[in-house]
């Protein structure tokens, strides 16, 4: 897995993204981007899309659009707050840390199965996101790892049936 | 001469509670307040909040003093966990109201953010008028 964190220099770019409706599908090689947004009094937060199915090797940006809050793209993982594996045993976690707006990181995901995520302070809001990559050979939200998690957050998740179906479950 | 020293004591008697109050008219404020964006990671400037201060013996509840980009005071923020609130045992009393005249107030929820991670109330008391909002809105 690789890890990049980068801040997005660019202001036209930057202004270009925000003026989108929902990420841009990527090019052949170009990251899929995962945006983390909230609306204008904070009241209400989340990924878009909360669910993709990716192909291994295949790289995605997380990218703050919310310009009046804080987010992480953090994995499901005992090393990150001590948290439930929700994610292959042989992947490597991830934790982007803060992310202001119109801050990005990066993570490019090799190993095969299902991938839970979570924004640290929204957690509790239900911020959570699944990715899968190739089949979902791992099961991480068995009942066990579920308890770990706030009511929001267990039934923001997407179904795997739903993400294998549609490739990109959006909830906006 | 006598007189002078008496009058110049009554006048220092009246002063100086007022000058040991905190100035939190302009940003920043004195006394304890900080810079929020210094002591958490969020951004210097809310979009429908502005800049914020606060004292941060006083977390989570405040209060936060917010301030337009001309630096001048339009609010006073406390953020009162949802869970604490629904607590029968749990009270927010005697919180510091510096602000001075309120002309309206707003009370909305809050799905948290660096500093005050919890579920809470935003409760802002606006110390200018319904229209002088958009002096912290968003560029």
């Amino acid at each position: 897995m690789t890890v990049s964190r980068r801040h997005i220099l660019q202001i036209g770019g930057g202004l270009a993204l925000a003026g989108l409706a929902q990420p841009l599908r990527p090019l052949a090689d170009e990251p899929i981007e995962i945006w983390m947004q909230g609306n204008a009094d904070g009241s209400h937060v989340w990924f878009d899309p909360v669910g993709l199915r990716i192909k291994s090797g295949q790289t995605i940006r997380w990218i703050n659009l919310d310009p009046g809050n804080s987010h992480t793209a953090t994995a499901y993982h005992p090393q990150n707050f001590e948290h439930a594996l929700r994610i292959p045993k042989n992947a490597t976690p991830w934790n982007s840390d803060y992310l202001l707006p119109n801050e990005s990181f990066s993570v490019t995901l090799d190993a095969e199965g299902i991938y839970d995520f979570f924004c640290v302070p929204h957690e509790h809001a239900g911020m959570v996101g699944r990715i899968i990559v190739g089949r979902p050979v791992n099961s991480p939200a068995d009942e066990a790892s579920s308890l770990d998690i706030s009511e929001a957050a267990r039934f923001a998740f997407p179904s795997v049936e739903e993400i294998m179906n549609r490739g990109i479950v959006r909830r906006i | 001469m006598s007189f002078r020293i008496a009058a110049a004591i009554a006048l220092a008697a009246i002063a100086l509670p007022a000058m040991a109050a905190d100035q939190v008219e302009k940003a920043p404020p004195s006394g304890a307040y900080k810079k929020v964006s210094e002591l958490v990671k969020l951004p210097d400037f809310l979009p429908g909040l502005g800049q914020l201060f606060v004292d941060p013996k006083t977390l989570p509840a405040g209060p936060f003093l917010a301030y337009d980009r001309d630096g001048r005071l339009v609010s006073t923020v406390y953020m009162l966990p949802v869970e604490d609130l629904s607590n029968k045992d749990k009270r927010f009393d005697d919180l510091a109201a510096p602000g001075g005249k309120v002309d309206h107030v707003d009370v909305y929820f809050n799905a948290g953010h660096p500093g005050v991670e919890k579920p809470h109330a935003h409760v802002v008391l606006w110390h200018v008028p319904k229209a002088d909002e958009s002096r912290v809105a968003a560029k």
